[in-house]
Parts: structure tokens; C-alpha cells; sequence
């Protein structure tokens, strides 16, 4: 978390002049529910990557069974995620109904 | 302050929406965006003439209404130009949300607000319920009696908007028809010296400048609205000093003075009428009229509605024994907003407590003639006499059915 600045040290208006700052704002802070990876169960398509609105979905580079460079889901970056569910609504394994790739649990307050 | 010279001056009959129309012309913006609407209409009119005929640099955006007109502003000022437009009533009132938008971004942009009522039923003619209903956007307000002091202010309009201390938009306002439309023998600057009492326009990370990227009218929420708020509002207490600094300068440069208000014979007045614009002439020519009668009476004007000079206005009223305030527009259900203003500066800065009358008058045009003038003068008479304002509180002026 940025420490907050006060009125007089801001810009005018509002403007923001440092590109990308965005990744600076906690936007997990919106959260009540979290999304958590059980990597057993998880086949790395990458499909809950792709949906994520906030890029908060972390991967990793691997090999796959052949060895060729892919890239792997490792965790969820809990700064950037809102707790939106979409990684979980769309997560192939969740739909099939078994098991749980990622698990939606009540995040701690 | 500004070593500039004078130069040639002329003395020419010009309307008040033509004084201005002038004004910007000399000013040369980089960029004007609007939509006609009467009685505004012959500023952009005589504007897009000076355009046509290569007087002025201007890029004019002709757009389809005025939701787009002041849109365009915003994003000309943001882009780091100096930009003005003109409008009245219903076209500043569908500018609405874009009011706010150019003053929380802190975006100089410059108007000319020709002074008309707002519809209903429909009406064409003066009165200020368009600028007070714009009271809270974050604008400043300058109003102006005549046709001179409407092209003086905007004269002095960018250097106010536009000082680092204050980056706020602001309206100058002429009473639609009664200024706009009157023609006046007026003394019009000389060119050169218009332009270099403006100066160059510097702009404040304009979103046109790629080496240093700056993001406009980003989200904000529950983190730092407020602080962006508060800056606004320091921008706008900035702004009392900042506006009577360019008034000193102008007139330094040009040779007329004006202050946040102006105050006509009230040392010594036990009665003291307040008003904006074109109302205060008349009501001078009542008050000569009326000294030589021997009544004790003045008048305050008041030029900067936003910011609203309380402290200087309280102690202003120190000596009067009677305010009578006569507002141009209704607050529905309440007293008319220049009445608040002034009870608001007595009760906290003027150390004596003089009866405050509140009366409005003109709207939709009705005329306010001098014997009204002098009738309100008589009655503000005969409460001081009683002690109390009693049952005239809250009087509209020259309505069929009341008595006032």
C-alpha cells in the first residue's frame, strides 16, 4: 500500500503523470471473496489468465511433458484481485463439477 | 505585475455580447468551441467573422450543442490551449455536468455568459438564474454593469483563470438584452496592449506533450477525491487575492480600478441596496437622486459572486443599518442566493447587526424601473424606522398582486 499523499502535495485536477501507476492501486482491497488455486487439479490452460480483468493471475515458465517452454499457472496476485469469480466461473475443471481448480472461499476481513 | 503600455485606445459605440466578442478577438485563443443561443448569440456570431476574416488564430469548433461545446473546451484546455466559448440559460444548463468537469480538472477554459432565464415557461430575457444555478460548479463569477466592465473582465479573465494559484474556469456575465443587446459608447484597449496584458497562455501537463504522458480525468474514488476537492477549493480562496492582483494591474495599465465589489456612497448610508449588474446603474441614478433629498443611502455591488468576498463585504457593512438585497433569481422555497451570501458575510464579519431585507426582482426581463428603485428605497426606510422588516421579508418586486 502507497502511503497517501495530502491535498497540497497532489497534481492539479486530478492528473496522473506517472504512466502505469495503476499497478500501484490496491484494487484487492475491494475483496470478499478469494479465489484460491489447487494446483493439483489445475491442467494450465490458462483459460482463467486470459479472463482476469485486473491480470492478477500469475504464471511461471515450465516445460510441458514433451519438454517444450510453456508457461504454467503459479498463484494469484491478492494486491490486484477484486475477488470478481470470473477465473473460477471459467475455469474448465470447476465446469466438468469434480474437483475444484479454484476454489471461491470468504476472504478474511 | 506587467510593464505594459497603453497604447492607442479608441472610444466605440459597441454592444455588450460585441464588447466581448472584441475582447476575445484581442485575446486570440487558440481554440473556440460553441453553440449559439440568444442572447449570447452575437458574440460567436461576430467571433466567427473575426475567424472567416483571418483576425484572429483561433481553431473554431462548430458544434452541435452545448454539451459538446464546453466537451470540446475541456479537452482543447487539456490539450494545454486557451480556450474560450460564450452561451446562456438552457445552453449553460445542457453544458451542466461539463461545468463541473472543467473545474475539477482545473481547466482555465473562459466564457462569456450573456445572463437569461431559465425556461419555463420559455423566456428569452435577463434574469440570473443560469449563473446561479452554476453557483456550486467550481466556476469563478464576475458580473458586470455595463457593456466596458463586461469586456474589462474579460480582459482580465485569462490571467485570473489561468494563475498557478488558481487553474479554474470562469464565467464573466452581462445581463442578457439590458447589456448584451444595448449599444454604449465604451473605450476598447488597443490591441497589442490587450494582448500583452494577457500574455502568453502556459499550460499545465498538456496531454499533447508525449515526452512527459499525463492521464486526464482518471477514476477517483473514496482515496482521493476529497483532496482533489480540497485543492479545488483552495484554487477558488486563491482566487480573491489573485483577482483583485489583476485588477490592480489592469488598472495600472488601462486606468480603471476595479475591486470584488464596489461600493457607491454607503460610508455614511443607513440604507444599503446590493445588487449585480445592470440593476446597479439605475439604482445609482436613484441614490443621486434620492441624497439630495437628504436619505442616507448607497449601494454594493458586487463583481466576484464565486469566490464570494465575505470578510471585505461584512466590513464593508459595518456602518448600514438597513441591507436591502435584491436578488435577479428564486430559490424556490428559500431566499434568493445573493440574500444568503450577504446574510452569511454580515452575521460573521460585520461587527454590528443591520436589518437584512430580502426582495426579488426582473425575473424573465420584468423591468425594475427607478421609481421601483426608489420605492424599495422608502420601504428599506420605513422598516429601519419600525426595527423590523416585518412582513416585507421576501417581497417580489413589480409583481401584479403584490404590493411592493
Amino acid at each position: 500500500m502507497n502511503t497517501l499523499k495530502n491535498w497540497q502535495d497532489l497534481p492539479l485536477g486530478g492528473v496522473i503523470v506517472e504512466a502505469g501507476s495503476a499497478a500501484k492501486y490496491e484494487t484487492g482491497s475491494w475483496r470478499t471473496w478469494k479465489p484460491i488455486t489447487h494446483r493439483q487439479h489445475c491442467t494450465h490452460c490458462l483459460k482463467c489468465w486470459e479472463y482476469c480483468p485486473e491480470d492478477a493471475i500469475i504464471l511461471e515458465d515450465g516445460r510441458d511433458s514433451t519438454g517444450a517452454a510453456r508457461k504454467f499457472v503459479k498463484e494469484v496476485n491478492y494486491f490486484h484481485c477484486k475477488g470478481c469469480g470470473l477465473c473460477g466461473r471459467e475455469c474448465p475443471v470447476n465446469k466438468e463439477g469434480k474437483v475444484k481448480a479454484l476454489e471461491f472461499v470468504r476472504d478474511e476481513v | 505585475m506587467k510593464n505594459v503600455t497603453a497604447g492607442n485606445p479608441k472610444i466605440v459605440p459597441l454592444t455588450g455580447a460585441g464588447a466581448c466578442a472584441q475582447a476575445m478577438r484581442q485575446i486570440n485563443p487558440d481554440v473556440v468551441a460553441a453553440f449559439p443561443i440568444t442572447p449570447s448569440t452575437q458574440v460567436v456570431e461576430d467571433f466567427s467573422t473575426f475567424v472567416a476574416n483571418g483576425q484572429v488564430d483561433t481553431e473554431f469548433v462548430t458544434v452541435e450543442s452545448e454539451h459538446s461545446a464546453m466537451s470540446a473546451c475541456i479537452g482543447a484546455s487539456a490539450a494545454g490551449g486557451r480556450v474560450m466559448t460564450a452561451t446562456s440559460s438552457a445552453g449553460m444548463a445542457y453544458m451542466w455536468e461539463l461545468l463541473y468537469v472543467a473545474a475539477s480538472m482545473r481547466q482555465p477554459v473562459l466564457m462569456t455568459l450573456v445572463n437569461r432565464a431559465l425556461t419555463g415557461p420559455i423566456n428569452i430575457h435577463c434574469d440570473h438564474s443560469d449563473s446561479m444555478g452554476a453557483r456550486d460548479a467550481g466556476w469563478i463569477q464576475l458580473y458586470s454593469e455595463n457593456n466596458q466592465e463586461a469586456y474589462d473582465n474579460l480582459v482580465m479573465a485569462a490571467r485570473i483563470a489561468e494563475h498557478p494559484d488558481v487553474r479554474l474556469p470562469l464565467m464573466v456575465c452581462q445581463d442578457g438584452f439590458i447589456t448584451s443587446h444595448s449599444i454604449q459608447t465604451m473605450q476598447l484597449e488597443d490591441d497589442k496592449a490587450v494582448r500583452a496584458f494577457v500574455g502568453p497562455h502556459k499550460p499545465y501537463h498538456s496531454i499533447l506533450d508525449t515526452d512527459k504522458p499525463a492521464t486526464w480525468g482518471a477514476l477517483d474514488l473514496q482515496d482521493y477525491y476529497i483532496e482533489h476537492k480540497r485543492g479545488q477549493e483552495q484554487g477558488m480562496r486563491n482566487a480573491l487575492r489573485v483577482i483583485q492582483e489583476v485588477s490592480d494591474d489592469f488598472a495600472r495599465t488601462f486606468g480603471r480600478r476595479y475591486g470584488l465589489f464596489e461600493d457607491y456612497r454607503i460610508e455614511d448610508a443607513d440604507i444599503v441596496l446590493i445588487a449585480l449588474s445592470s440593476a446597479a446603474g439605475e439604482i445609482k441614478e436613484v441614490i443621486d437622486e434620492m441624497r439630495t433629498k437628504g436619505e442616507k443611502v448607497g449601494l454594493l455591488k458586487i463583481r466576484s459572486f464565486r469566490p464570494f468576498p465575505y470578510a471585505e463585504i461584512g466590513k464593508a457593512l459595518s456602518h448600514a443599518k438597513i441591507v436591502t438585497v435584491l436578488d435577479r433569481s428564486a430559490s424556490f422555497g428559500a431566499h434568493g442566493p445573493l440574500f444568503t451570501e450577504i446574510t452569511t458575510a454580515v452575521y460573521n464579519y460585520s461587527p454590528n447587526r443591520p436589518l437584512l431585507l430580502a426582495h426579488t426582482f426582473g425575473l424573465g426581463g420584468r423591468e425594475l424601473t427607478l421609481r421601483h428603485i426608489e420605492h424599495i428605497i422608502s420601504e428599506s426606510r420605513i422598516c429601519l424606522d419600525k426595527g423590523e422588516v416585518g412582513n416585507r421579508q421576501g417581497l417580489w418586486v413589480n409583481v401584479r398582486g403584490d404590493k411592493l
